[in-house]
Protein backbone atom coordinates (compact mmCIF):
# COMPACT_ATOMS: atom_id res chain seq x y z
CA UNK A 1 0.00 0.00 0.00
CA UNK A 2 1.23 3.74 -0.79
CA UNK A 3 1.52 6.34 1.37
CA UNK A 4 -0.66 9.47 2.27
CA UNK A 5 1.13 12.70 0.84
CA UNK A 6 0.06 16.22 0.82
CA UNK A 7 0.94 17.32 -2.69
CA UNK A 8 -0.17 21.20 -2.59
CA UNK A 9 0.47 24.20 -5.17
CA UNK A 10 0.32 27.62 -4.32
CA UNK A 11 -0.99 30.14 -6.44
CA UNK A 12 0.97 29.09 -9.43
CA UNK A 13 1.87 31.32 -12.38
CA UNK A 14 3.05 29.31 -15.32
CA UNK A 15 3.56 29.87 -19.17
CA UNK A 16 5.22 29.52 -21.95
CA UNK A 17 7.54 32.90 -22.77
CA UNK A 18 5.13 36.01 -22.75
CA UNK A 19 2.19 34.30 -22.24
CA UNK A 20 1.14 32.89 -18.60
CA UNK A 21 -1.55 29.93 -19.24
CA UNK A 22 -2.00 29.37 -16.12
CA UNK A 23 -2.92 32.01 -13.41
CA UNK A 24 -2.79 31.64 -9.92
CA UNK A 25 -3.92 28.01 -9.30
CA UNK A 26 -4.26 26.76 -6.18
CA UNK A 27 -4.84 23.12 -5.15
CA UNK A 28 -4.32 20.37 -3.08
CA UNK A 29 -4.22 16.73 -4.71
CA UNK A 30 -6.40 14.55 -2.69
CA UNK A 31 -4.02 11.82 -1.49
CA UNK A 32 -5.20 8.20 -2.68
CA UNK A 33 -7.87 9.21 -5.46
CA UNK A 34 -7.76 9.57 -8.50
CA UNK A 35 -8.36 13.16 -9.69
CA UNK A 36 -9.24 14.49 -13.28
CA UNK A 37 -7.90 17.78 -14.73
CA UNK A 38 -10.53 18.73 -17.39
CA UNK A 39 -11.05 21.66 -19.26
CA UNK A 40 -11.73 23.23 -23.20
CA UNK A 41 -8.95 23.07 -25.59
CA UNK A 42 -5.90 25.15 -24.78
CA UNK A 43 -7.62 26.12 -21.19
CA UNK A 44 -3.83 25.48 -19.82
CA UNK A 45 -4.94 21.41 -18.45
CA UNK A 46 -1.89 20.09 -20.19
CA UNK A 47 0.65 22.70 -18.78
CA UNK A 48 -1.17 22.76 -15.23
CA UNK A 49 -0.04 18.80 -15.00
CA UNK A 50 3.11 19.71 -16.79
CA UNK A 51 3.90 22.61 -13.56
CA UNK A 52 2.67 20.04 -11.48
CA UNK A 53 4.61 17.39 -12.50
CA UNK A 54 8.14 19.55 -12.65
CA UNK A 55 8.40 19.22 -16.73
CA UNK A 56 7.28 23.40 -16.61
CA UNK A 57 9.11 25.89 -13.85
CA UNK A 58 6.06 27.59 -12.48
CA UNK A 59 7.43 31.38 -13.16
CA UNK A 60 5.61 32.21 -9.30
CA UNK A 61 4.03 30.18 -6.85
CA UNK A 62 5.13 27.45 -4.66
CA UNK A 63 4.53 23.54 -5.31
CA UNK A 64 5.07 21.48 -2.48
CA UNK A 65 5.20 17.60 -1.30
CA UNK A 66 4.70 17.47 2.33
CA UNK A 67 5.64 20.65 2.76
CA UNK A 68 9.05 20.95 0.80
CA UNK A 69 9.61 22.50 -1.75
CA UNK A 70 9.54 19.96 -5.36
CA UNK A 71 12.11 22.10 -6.68
CA UNK A 72 14.56 21.85 -3.56
CA UNK A 73 13.85 18.07 -3.47
CA UNK A 74 16.98 16.04 -4.92
CA UNK A 75 15.20 14.91 -8.67
CA UNK A 76 15.75 11.27 -7.73
CA UNK A 77 14.18 10.98 -4.74
CA UNK A 78 11.39 13.26 -5.64
CA UNK A 79 10.84 10.18 -8.82
CA UNK A 80 10.88 7.70 -6.66
CA UNK A 81 7.08 9.22 -4.89
CA UNK A 82 6.10 11.26 -8.27
CA UNK A 83 5.93 9.43 -11.30
CA UNK A 84 5.32 11.04 -14.75
CA UNK A 85 3.58 9.67 -18.36
CA UNK A 86 3.39 12.57 -20.85
CA UNK A 87 2.12 12.41 -24.24
CA UNK A 88 4.12 11.84 -26.40
CA UNK A 89 7.14 10.01 -24.90
CA UNK A 90 9.92 8.26 -27.62
CA UNK A 91 10.13 5.03 -28.40
CA UNK A 92 14.07 3.77 -29.10
CA UNK A 93 13.46 1.54 -31.88
CA UNK A 94 13.98 -1.41 -31.71
CA UNK A 95 13.57 -1.57 -28.31
CA UNK A 96 11.57 -4.64 -25.91
CA UNK A 97 9.08 -4.40 -23.70
CA UNK A 98 10.78 -5.51 -20.66
CA UNK A 99 13.46 -3.16 -21.69
CA UNK A 100 11.49 0.27 -21.50
CA UNK A 101 9.19 -1.31 -18.44
CA UNK A 102 12.63 -2.23 -16.94
CA UNK A 103 14.10 1.79 -17.49
CA UNK A 104 11.44 2.70 -14.76
CA UNK A 105 13.60 1.48 -12.29
CA UNK A 106 16.18 4.37 -13.04
CA UNK A 107 15.13 6.32 -9.91
CA UNK A 108 15.64 3.37 -7.69
CA UNK A 109 19.18 2.72 -9.11
CA UNK A 110 22.76 4.22 -7.54
CA UNK A 111 25.22 4.38 -10.20
CA UNK A 112 26.76 1.69 -9.11
CA UNK A 113 24.59 -0.74 -7.56
CA UNK A 114 23.00 -2.15 -10.93
CA UNK A 115 20.08 -4.37 -11.34
CA UNK A 116 18.75 -6.22 -7.86
CA UNK A 117 16.10 -8.53 -7.19
CA UNK A 118 13.60 -5.60 -6.19
CA UNK A 119 13.86 -3.90 -9.90
CA UNK A 120 13.36 -7.56 -11.25
CA UNK A 121 9.71 -8.11 -9.27
CA UNK A 122 8.86 -4.47 -9.82
CA UNK A 123 9.14 -4.60 -13.37
CA UNK A 124 7.36 -8.16 -13.41
CA UNK A 125 4.90 -6.89 -10.88
CA UNK A 126 4.12 -3.37 -13.23
CA UNK A 127 3.78 -6.07 -16.38
CA UNK A 128 1.27 -8.34 -14.65
CA UNK A 129 -0.47 -4.98 -13.21
CA UNK A 130 -0.95 -4.05 -17.28
CA UNK A 131 -1.73 -7.53 -18.41
CA UNK A 132 1.61 -7.65 -20.70
CA UNK A 133 4.01 -10.50 -19.00
CA UNK A 134 3.68 -12.29 -22.60
CA UNK A 135 4.75 -9.89 -24.40
CA UNK A 136 7.69 -9.21 -22.27
CA UNK A 137 10.30 -10.13 -25.28
CA UNK A 138 8.47 -8.68 -27.95
CA UNK A 139 9.56 -5.17 -30.16
CA UNK A 140 7.61 -2.56 -29.44
CA UNK A 141 7.08 -1.77 -32.85
CA UNK A 142 4.98 -4.87 -33.27
CA UNK A 143 2.25 -3.64 -30.83
CA UNK A 144 -0.98 -2.24 -31.38
CA UNK A 145 -1.76 1.27 -30.04
CA UNK A 146 -3.34 -0.01 -26.85
CA UNK A 147 -0.57 -2.40 -25.84
CA UNK A 148 1.82 0.19 -25.99
CA UNK A 149 0.02 2.67 -23.98
CA UNK A 150 0.16 -0.18 -21.66
CA UNK A 151 3.40 -0.50 -21.71
CA UNK A 152 3.98 2.60 -20.88
CA UNK A 153 2.01 3.37 -18.00
CA UNK A 154 4.04 -0.07 -16.37
CA UNK A 155 7.13 1.79 -17.28
CA UNK A 156 5.60 4.02 -14.70
CA UNK A 157 4.27 1.51 -12.16
CA UNK A 158 7.78 -0.07 -12.17
CA UNK A 159 8.84 3.36 -11.24
CA UNK A 160 6.61 2.19 -7.60
CA UNK A 161 5.82 6.46 -6.97
CA UNK A 162 2.80 6.61 -4.08
CA UNK A 163 1.69 9.58 -6.91
CA UNK A 164 1.29 9.66 -10.82
CA UNK A 165 0.86 12.20 -12.97
CA UNK A 166 -0.93 11.27 -17.16
CA UNK A 167 -0.81 13.79 -19.20
CA UNK A 168 -4.07 12.35 -21.65
CA UNK A 169 -3.30 8.57 -21.45
CA UNK A 170 -6.68 7.65 -23.45
CA UNK A 171 -6.10 10.02 -26.76
CA UNK A 172 -5.68 8.24 -30.21
CA UNK A 173 -7.16 5.14 -28.85
CA UNK A 174 -10.70 3.53 -29.45
CA UNK A 175 -13.20 3.75 -26.72
CA UNK A 176 -12.75 -0.41 -25.82
CA UNK A 177 -9.02 0.28 -24.90
CA UNK A 178 -9.83 4.07 -23.39
CA UNK A 179 -12.03 2.08 -21.39
CA UNK A 180 -9.21 -0.52 -20.83
CA UNK A 181 -6.81 1.65 -19.54
CA UNK A 182 -9.26 3.81 -16.94
CA UNK A 183 -10.32 0.43 -15.40
CA UNK A 184 -6.33 -0.80 -15.30
CA UNK A 185 -5.58 2.90 -13.70
CA UNK A 186 -8.41 2.75 -11.12
CA UNK A 187 -7.40 -1.48 -9.99
CA UNK A 188 -4.02 0.59 -9.23
CA UNK A 189 -5.42 2.92 -7.31
CA UNK A 190 -8.35 0.60 -5.79
CA UNK A 191 -5.59 -2.14 -4.84
CA UNK A 192 -2.27 0.00 -4.16
CA UNK A 193 -3.69 3.54 -3.23
CA UNK A 194 -2.01 5.01 -5.86
CA UNK A 195 -2.94 8.81 -5.75
CA UNK A 196 -3.70 9.44 -9.90
CA UNK A 197 -3.76 12.86 -11.35
CA UNK A 198 -4.56 12.78 -14.70
CA UNK A 199 -5.87 15.23 -17.70
CA UNK A 200 -8.42 13.58 -19.74
CA UNK A 201 -10.77 15.00 -23.00
CA UNK A 202 -13.75 12.97 -22.60
CA UNK A 203 -15.88 14.68 -19.50
CA UNK A 204 -18.05 11.71 -19.33
CA UNK A 205 -15.03 9.24 -18.52
CA UNK A 206 -13.79 11.92 -16.07
CA UNK A 207 -17.08 11.74 -14.63
CA UNK A 208 -17.03 8.22 -14.46
CA UNK A 209 -13.43 7.44 -13.38
CA UNK A 210 -12.97 10.53 -11.61
CA UNK A 211 -13.13 10.86 -7.71
CA UNK A 212 -12.30 14.36 -7.77
CA UNK A 213 -12.69 16.91 -10.49
CA UNK A 214 -10.05 20.14 -11.44
CA UNK A 215 -12.47 22.28 -13.92
CA UNK A 216 -10.12 24.65 -15.78
CA UNK A 217 -10.82 27.34 -17.68
CA UNK A 218 -8.60 30.09 -19.18
CA UNK A 219 -6.04 29.05 -16.64
CA UNK A 220 -8.07 29.72 -13.93
CA UNK A 221 -9.51 26.57 -11.84
CA UNK A 222 -12.72 27.44 -11.83
CA UNK A 223 -14.77 24.65 -9.79
CA UNK A 224 -13.20 21.62 -8.07
CA UNK A 225 -14.78 18.53 -6.04
CA UNK A 226 -16.78 15.51 -6.62
CA UNK A 227 -18.30 14.94 -10.05
CA UNK A 228 -21.71 14.15 -9.09
CA UNK A 229 -21.72 17.75 -7.42
CA UNK A 230 -19.82 19.61 -10.04
CA UNK A 231 -20.52 17.96 -12.84
CA UNK A 232 -23.83 19.89 -13.76
CA UNK A 233 -25.34 21.78 -16.91
CA UNK A 234 -24.15 24.65 -16.00
CA UNK A 235 -20.05 23.87 -15.73
CA UNK A 236 -19.88 22.32 -19.10
CA UNK A 237 -21.58 25.35 -20.51
CA UNK A 238 -18.99 27.50 -18.69
CA UNK A 239 -15.62 25.78 -19.32
CA UNK A 240 -16.95 24.07 -23.06
CA UNK A 241 -19.21 27.14 -23.99
CA UNK A 242 -21.87 23.80 -24.75
CA UNK A 243 -25.44 23.64 -24.13
CA UNK A 244 -26.08 20.42 -22.78
CA UNK A 245 -28.16 18.38 -21.10
CA UNK A 246 -26.93 16.24 -17.46
CA UNK A 247 -28.39 12.88 -16.88
CA UNK A 248 -27.35 10.20 -14.38
CA UNK A 249 -25.48 7.85 -16.39
CA UNK A 250 -27.53 4.32 -16.27
CA UNK A 251 -24.66 2.20 -15.89
CA UNK A 252 -22.31 3.94 -13.32
CA UNK A 253 -24.53 6.46 -11.69
CA UNK A 254 -22.35 9.34 -12.52
CA UNK A 255 -23.32 12.71 -14.34
CA UNK A 256 -23.38 12.13 -17.61
CA UNK A 257 -24.11 15.25 -20.11
CA UNK A 258 -25.50 14.72 -23.28
CA UNK A 259 -24.35 17.94 -25.84
CA UNK A 260 -27.02 19.99 -27.44
CA UNK A 261 -25.83 20.94 -31.27
CA UNK A 262 -28.44 22.76 -33.51
CA UNK A 263 -29.88 19.23 -34.83
CA UNK A 264 -31.01 16.71 -34.10
CA UNK A 265 -32.70 18.28 -30.73
CA UNK A 266 -36.49 16.66 -30.21
CA UNK A 267 -38.81 19.13 -30.79
CA UNK A 268 -37.15 21.59 -31.48
CA UNK A 269 -36.39 23.35 -34.92
CA UNK A 270 -32.63 23.98 -36.35
CA UNK A 271 -32.49 27.77 -36.51
CA UNK B 1 28.83 -14.64 -26.69
CA UNK B 2 29.01 -10.63 -28.49
CA UNK B 3 32.01 -10.02 -26.03
CA UNK B 4 33.35 -13.52 -26.65
CA UNK B 5 33.31 -12.95 -31.00
CA UNK B 6 34.33 -9.33 -30.05
CA UNK B 7 37.62 -10.18 -28.43
CA UNK B 8 38.53 -12.76 -30.73
CA UNK B 9 38.54 -10.14 -33.41
CA UNK B 10 40.52 -7.72 -31.42
CA UNK B 11 43.20 -10.39 -30.91
CA UNK B 12 43.09 -11.21 -34.65
CA UNK B 13 43.11 -7.37 -35.26
CA UNK B 14 45.77 -6.68 -32.96
CA UNK B 15 47.89 -9.56 -34.73
CA UNK B 16 47.28 -8.44 -38.07
CA UNK B 17 48.49 -5.19 -37.10
CA UNK B 18 51.58 -5.80 -36.22
CA UNK B 19 52.61 -8.76 -38.93
CA UNK B 20 51.11 -6.89 -42.19
CA UNK B 21 52.39 -3.32 -43.58
CA UNK B 22 54.48 -2.53 -46.00
CA UNK B 23 56.95 -4.85 -44.99
CA UNK B 24 55.47 -8.31 -44.35
CA UNK B 25 56.80 -10.81 -41.31
CA UNK B 26 55.58 -14.05 -40.64
CA UNK B 27 53.92 -15.35 -37.20
CA UNK B 28 57.47 -16.33 -35.97
CA UNK B 29 58.97 -12.67 -36.51
CA UNK B 30 56.02 -11.49 -34.49
CA UNK B 31 56.70 -13.78 -31.01
CA UNK B 32 59.92 -12.67 -31.56
CA UNK B 33 59.21 -8.99 -31.16
CA UNK B 34 56.93 -9.47 -28.69
CA UNK B 35 58.52 -12.24 -26.52
CA UNK B 36 61.80 -12.60 -26.97
CA UNK B 37 63.81 -8.98 -26.41
CA UNK B 38 67.65 -10.46 -27.18
CA UNK B 39 65.81 -11.84 -30.57
CA UNK B 40 67.83 -8.97 -32.81
CA UNK B 41 66.58 -9.51 -36.35
CA UNK B 42 65.35 -6.99 -38.42
CA UNK B 43 61.71 -8.18 -38.43
CA UNK B 44 61.64 -8.34 -34.94
CA UNK B 45 62.33 -4.56 -34.74
CA UNK B 46 59.68 -4.01 -37.67
CA UNK B 47 57.39 -5.86 -35.02
CA UNK B 48 58.23 -3.71 -32.10
CA UNK B 49 57.78 -0.56 -33.89
CA UNK B 50 53.97 -1.73 -35.10
CA UNK B 51 53.40 -2.56 -31.22
CA UNK B 52 53.09 1.25 -30.22
CA UNK B 53 51.25 2.02 -33.45
CA UNK B 54 48.99 -0.94 -32.88
CA UNK B 55 48.10 -0.03 -29.07
CA UNK B 56 47.50 3.70 -30.00
CA UNK B 57 44.93 2.47 -33.11
CA UNK B 58 43.16 0.41 -30.22
CA UNK B 59 42.76 3.03 -27.85
CA UNK B 60 42.01 6.01 -30.19
CA UNK B 61 39.27 3.70 -31.77
CA UNK B 62 37.71 2.81 -28.42
CA UNK B 63 37.59 6.53 -28.00
CA UNK B 64 36.08 6.99 -31.31
CA UNK B 65 34.05 4.72 -30.52
CA UNK B 66 32.53 5.44 -27.48
CA UNK B 67 32.81 8.86 -28.02
CA UNK B 68 30.25 8.17 -31.18
CA UNK B 69 28.14 6.25 -28.93
CA UNK B 70 27.39 9.43 -26.38
CA UNK B 71 27.14 11.99 -28.81
CA UNK B 72 24.51 10.59 -30.47
CA UNK B 73 23.13 9.13 -27.16
CA UNK B 74 23.15 13.02 -26.03
CA UNK B 75 21.24 14.37 -29.23
CA UNK B 76 19.20 11.71 -29.55
CA UNK B 77 20.07 11.52 -32.99
CA UNK B 78 21.00 8.60 -34.82
CA UNK B 79 23.71 10.43 -37.84
CA UNK B 80 25.32 12.48 -34.75
CA UNK B 81 29.58 11.75 -35.07
CA UNK B 82 32.07 14.06 -33.28
CA UNK B 83 31.39 16.67 -36.19
CA UNK B 84 27.56 17.19 -35.13
CA UNK B 85 28.89 19.04 -32.33
CA UNK B 86 31.28 21.29 -33.95
CA UNK B 87 33.88 19.34 -32.09
CA UNK B 88 36.27 18.25 -34.93
CA UNK B 89 36.06 21.89 -35.92
CA UNK B 90 36.66 23.28 -32.92
CA UNK B 91 39.84 21.26 -32.56
CA UNK B 92 40.98 21.90 -36.40
CA UNK B 93 40.76 25.49 -35.75
CA UNK B 94 42.78 25.59 -32.89
CA UNK B 95 45.50 23.51 -33.67
CA UNK B 96 45.60 25.47 -36.90
CA UNK B 97 46.22 28.65 -34.95
CA UNK B 98 48.73 26.84 -33.41
CA UNK B 99 50.88 26.23 -36.00
CA UNK B 100 50.19 29.08 -37.37
CA UNK B 101 50.76 31.51 -34.58
CA UNK B 102 52.68 29.71 -31.73
CA UNK B 103 54.57 27.54 -34.01
CA UNK B 104 53.86 24.52 -32.38
CA UNK B 105 54.72 21.33 -33.86
CA UNK B 106 54.47 18.40 -31.69
CA UNK B 107 51.60 15.87 -31.15
CA UNK B 108 51.52 16.70 -27.14
CA UNK B 109 51.63 20.12 -27.78
CA UNK B 110 48.74 19.73 -30.10
CA UNK B 111 46.73 17.79 -27.59
CA UNK B 112 46.02 20.89 -25.37
CA UNK B 113 44.91 23.14 -27.84
CA UNK B 114 42.61 20.13 -29.71
CA UNK B 115 41.03 20.03 -26.52
CA UNK B 116 40.57 23.32 -25.80
CA UNK B 117 39.21 24.14 -29.08
CA UNK B 118 36.84 20.90 -28.64
CA UNK B 119 35.66 21.74 -25.17
CA UNK B 120 35.19 25.61 -26.17
CA UNK B 121 33.18 24.89 -28.92
CA UNK B 122 31.30 22.13 -27.68
CA UNK B 123 30.57 24.31 -24.68
CA UNK B 124 29.33 26.72 -27.12
CA UNK B 125 27.49 25.27 -29.21
CA UNK B 126 25.34 23.72 -26.56
CA UNK B 127 25.36 27.27 -24.97
CA UNK B 128 23.25 28.04 -28.17
CA UNK B 129 21.62 25.47 -28.22
CA UNK B 130 20.06 25.83 -24.73
CA UNK B 131 18.58 29.36 -25.46
CA UNK B 132 14.91 29.91 -25.21
CA UNK B 133 13.03 27.95 -23.33
CA UNK B 134 12.78 24.44 -23.99
CA UNK B 135 16.51 24.12 -23.38
CA UNK B 136 19.22 22.24 -25.28
CA UNK B 137 16.58 19.54 -27.66
CA UNK B 138 18.56 17.63 -29.88
CA UNK B 139 17.14 19.71 -33.03
CA UNK B 140 18.82 22.82 -31.32
CA UNK B 141 22.09 21.24 -30.58
CA UNK B 142 22.36 19.41 -34.30
CA UNK B 143 21.65 22.75 -35.79
CA UNK B 144 23.66 25.31 -33.84
CA UNK B 145 26.36 22.47 -34.13
CA UNK B 146 25.92 22.38 -38.06
CA UNK B 147 26.06 26.08 -37.90
CA UNK B 148 29.04 26.57 -35.74
CA UNK B 149 31.15 23.99 -37.73
CA UNK B 150 30.24 25.95 -41.06
CA UNK B 151 31.50 29.12 -39.64
CA UNK B 152 34.76 27.62 -37.97
CA UNK B 153 35.82 25.80 -41.22
CA UNK B 154 35.46 29.33 -42.92
CA UNK B 155 37.83 30.49 -40.11
CA UNK B 156 40.47 27.42 -40.47
CA UNK B 157 40.77 28.05 -44.15
CA UNK B 158 40.93 32.06 -43.63
CA UNK B 159 43.85 31.26 -41.32
CA UNK B 160 45.39 28.60 -43.75
CA UNK B 161 45.16 29.53 -47.17
CA UNK B 162 47.44 32.84 -46.90
CA UNK B 163 50.15 30.48 -45.08
CA UNK B 164 51.41 28.24 -46.99
CA UNK B 165 53.87 26.61 -44.10
CA UNK B 166 50.91 25.95 -41.84
CA UNK B 167 48.94 24.44 -45.19
CA UNK B 168 51.71 21.70 -45.15
CA UNK B 169 51.89 20.67 -41.72
CA UNK B 170 48.05 20.65 -41.36
CA UNK B 171 47.38 18.72 -44.17
CA UNK B 172 49.11 15.95 -43.01
CA UNK B 173 47.48 16.24 -39.65
CA UNK B 174 43.78 16.57 -40.75
CA UNK B 175 43.51 13.67 -42.64
CA UNK B 176 44.14 11.47 -39.79
CA UNK B 177 47.00 8.98 -38.88
CA UNK B 178 47.99 6.73 -36.38
CA UNK B 179 51.07 5.92 -37.87
CA UNK B 180 53.36 8.43 -36.07
CA UNK B 181 51.97 7.42 -32.89
CA UNK B 182 55.14 6.80 -29.72
CA UNK B 183 54.49 5.83 -26.45
CA UNK B 184 54.89 9.31 -25.04
CA UNK B 185 51.53 10.49 -27.20
CA UNK B 186 49.66 7.01 -25.93
CA UNK B 187 50.45 7.80 -22.06
CA UNK B 188 49.34 11.53 -22.77
CA UNK B 189 46.29 9.85 -24.01
CA UNK B 190 45.23 7.33 -21.80
CA UNK B 191 43.99 9.27 -18.90
CA UNK B 192 41.76 11.00 -21.44
CA UNK B 193 40.46 8.32 -22.37
CA UNK B 194 39.94 6.24 -19.33
CA UNK B 195 37.82 9.26 -17.66
CA UNK B 196 36.09 9.48 -20.96
CA UNK B 197 35.32 5.36 -20.81
CA UNK B 198 34.44 6.13 -16.77
CA UNK B 199 32.02 9.01 -17.54
CA UNK B 200 30.03 6.88 -20.43
CA UNK B 201 29.76 4.17 -18.20
CA UNK B 202 28.30 6.00 -15.61
CA UNK B 203 25.90 7.92 -17.47
CA UNK B 204 24.69 5.12 -19.30
CA UNK B 205 21.91 4.16 -17.60
CA UNK B 206 20.40 7.73 -17.45
CA UNK B 207 20.81 7.91 -20.95
CA UNK B 208 19.26 5.10 -21.32
CA UNK B 209 16.38 7.04 -19.81
CA UNK B 210 16.74 10.09 -21.95
CA UNK B 211 16.60 7.98 -24.61
CA UNK B 212 12.79 7.77 -23.70
CA UNK B 213 12.11 11.84 -24.23
CA UNK B 214 13.34 14.57 -22.09
CA UNK B 215 9.81 14.34 -20.12
CA UNK B 216 9.68 10.83 -19.61
CA UNK B 217 13.20 11.55 -19.05
CA UNK B 218 12.67 14.23 -16.00
CA UNK B 219 10.12 11.60 -14.52
CA UNK B 220 12.40 9.28 -14.09
CA UNK B 221 14.53 11.72 -12.20
CA UNK B 222 17.22 12.64 -14.70
CA UNK B 223 18.41 15.97 -14.31
CA UNK B 224 18.81 16.32 -18.49
CA UNK B 225 20.45 19.70 -18.89
CA UNK B 226 23.55 18.22 -16.58
CA UNK B 227 23.10 15.23 -17.81
CA UNK B 228 23.65 16.55 -21.60
CA UNK B 229 26.27 18.54 -20.34
CA UNK B 230 28.44 15.89 -19.00
CA UNK B 231 27.90 13.26 -21.35
CA UNK B 232 29.07 15.91 -24.04
CA UNK B 233 32.37 16.82 -22.14
CA UNK B 234 33.33 12.86 -22.02
CA UNK B 235 32.50 12.77 -25.55
CA UNK B 236 34.48 15.75 -26.29
CA UNK B 237 37.26 14.84 -24.25
CA UNK B 238 37.44 11.30 -26.00
CA UNK B 239 37.18 13.03 -29.15
CA UNK B 240 39.14 15.71 -28.72
CA UNK B 241 42.15 13.96 -27.56
CA UNK B 242 41.96 11.13 -30.31
CA UNK B 243 41.31 14.04 -32.99
CA UNK B 244 44.33 16.29 -31.49
CA UNK B 245 46.80 12.40 -31.92
CA UNK B 246 45.59 11.15 -35.06
CA UNK B 247 43.73 14.33 -36.82
CA UNK B 248 40.10 14.01 -37.75
CA UNK B 249 39.15 10.13 -37.94
CA UNK B 250 35.66 9.91 -39.44
CA UNK B 251 33.10 7.34 -39.43
CA UNK B 252 34.78 5.08 -36.82
CA UNK B 253 32.58 6.36 -34.38
CA UNK B 254 29.22 6.22 -36.26
CA UNK B 255 29.77 2.79 -37.51
CA UNK B 256 31.12 1.53 -34.15
CA UNK B 257 27.86 1.89 -32.52
CA UNK B 258 25.60 1.00 -34.96
CA UNK B 259 27.19 -2.10 -35.58
CA UNK B 260 26.69 -2.72 -31.77
CA UNK B 261 23.26 -1.52 -31.85
CA UNK B 262 21.67 -3.59 -34.79
CA UNK B 263 23.62 -6.92 -32.30
CA UNK B 264 22.93 -5.82 -29.01
CA UNK B 265 19.66 -3.64 -28.99
CA UNK B 266 19.45 -0.20 -27.18
CA UNK B 267 20.53 -0.35 -24.37
CA UNK B 268 23.59 1.93 -23.53
CA UNK B 269 25.05 0.09 -20.68
CA UNK B 270 25.64 -2.87 -23.37
CA UNK B 271 26.12 -0.77 -26.24
CA UNK B 272 28.65 2.18 -25.00
CA UNK B 273 31.37 -0.31 -23.72
CA UNK B 274 30.72 -2.40 -26.63
CA UNK B 275 31.75 0.33 -29.06
CA UNK B 276 34.56 0.83 -27.00
CA UNK B 277 35.95 -2.71 -28.39
CA UNK B 278 34.06 -2.30 -32.34
CA UNK B 279 35.30 0.86 -32.72
CA UNK B 280 38.98 -0.17 -31.65
CA UNK B 281 38.52 -3.08 -33.89
CA UNK B 282 37.52 -0.71 -36.90
CA UNK B 283 40.15 1.85 -36.53
CA UNK B 284 43.00 -0.92 -36.38
CA UNK B 285 41.66 -2.55 -39.36
CA UNK B 286 41.84 0.09 -41.09
CA UNK B 287 45.05 1.00 -40.34
CA UNK B 288 45.93 -2.46 -41.45
CA UNK B 289 43.99 -1.94 -45.26
CA UNK B 290 45.36 1.18 -44.93
CA UNK B 291 49.04 -0.57 -44.75
CA UNK B 292 48.42 -2.86 -47.05
CA UNK B 293 46.56 -1.27 -50.14
CA UNK B 294 48.79 1.92 -49.61
CA UNK B 295 51.84 -0.77 -49.75
CA UNK B 296 55.00 0.00 -50.52
CA UNK B 297 54.18 3.24 -48.58
CA UNK B 298 50.79 3.63 -46.70
CA UNK B 299 47.21 5.02 -46.40
CA UNK B 300 46.25 7.32 -43.80
CA UNK B 301 43.94 5.56 -41.62
CA UNK B 302 41.26 8.54 -41.99
CA UNK B 303 41.19 8.36 -45.50
CA UNK B 304 40.50 4.51 -45.10
CA UNK B 305 38.21 4.85 -42.60
CA UNK B 306 36.29 7.42 -44.97
CA UNK B 307 36.59 4.78 -47.87
CA UNK B 308 34.71 2.00 -46.30
CA UNK B 309 32.77 3.57 -43.91
CA UNK B 310 31.10 5.25 -45.87
CA UNK B 311 29.57 2.40 -48.32
CA UNK B 312 29.13 0.02 -45.18
CA UNK B 313 26.82 2.39 -43.45
CA UNK B 314 25.30 3.27 -46.63
CA UNK B 315 24.42 -0.29 -46.97
CA UNK B 316 23.58 -0.61 -43.34
CA UNK B 317 21.21 2.39 -43.89
CA UNK B 318 19.09 0.40 -46.60
CA UNK B 319 19.21 -3.37 -45.80
CA UNK B 320 18.85 -3.24 -41.89
CA UNK B 321 16.88 -0.19 -40.68
CA UNK B 322 19.12 1.79 -38.56
CA UNK B 323 17.99 1.53 -35.34
CA UNK B 324 17.46 5.43 -34.24
CA UNK B 325 17.68 6.61 -30.45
Amino acid sequence: MTQTHIFQAEEIVAGYDNKMVIQEVSLVIPSNKISVIIGANACGKSTLLKTLSRLTKPVSGNITLDGKLISKIPSKQLARVVGLLPQSPIVPEGISVADLVGRGRFPHQSLLSGWTKKDYEAVAEAMRIMNITELANHNIDELSGGQRQRVWIAMALAQQTDILFLDEPTTFLDITYQVEILDLLTDLNRKHGTTIVMVLHDINLSARYADYIFALRQGKLIVEGEPLKVITSTLVKDIFGLDCMVIKDPVSGSPFAIPKGRYHVNNEKAP
Amino acid sequence: MVLVICFVLLGLCMLTSLAFGSRMVGLHDVIDGLFHPAADSYEANVVRKRISRTVFSLLCGAALGVSGALMQAVTRNPIADPSILGVNTGASLFVVCGIAFLNISTANQYIWLALAGAAITALFVFGIGSLGRSGATPIKLVLAGAATSAALSSLVMAIMIPRSYVMDQFRFWQVGSVGSANWDNISTFTPFLLIGILVAIFSAPALNALALGDDVATGLGVRTGTLRLIAALGAVLLCGSATALAGPIGFVGLLSTHVMRLILGPDLRFVIPMSALSGAIILTVSDVLGRLIGSPGELEVGVVTAFIGAPILILLTMKLKVRSL
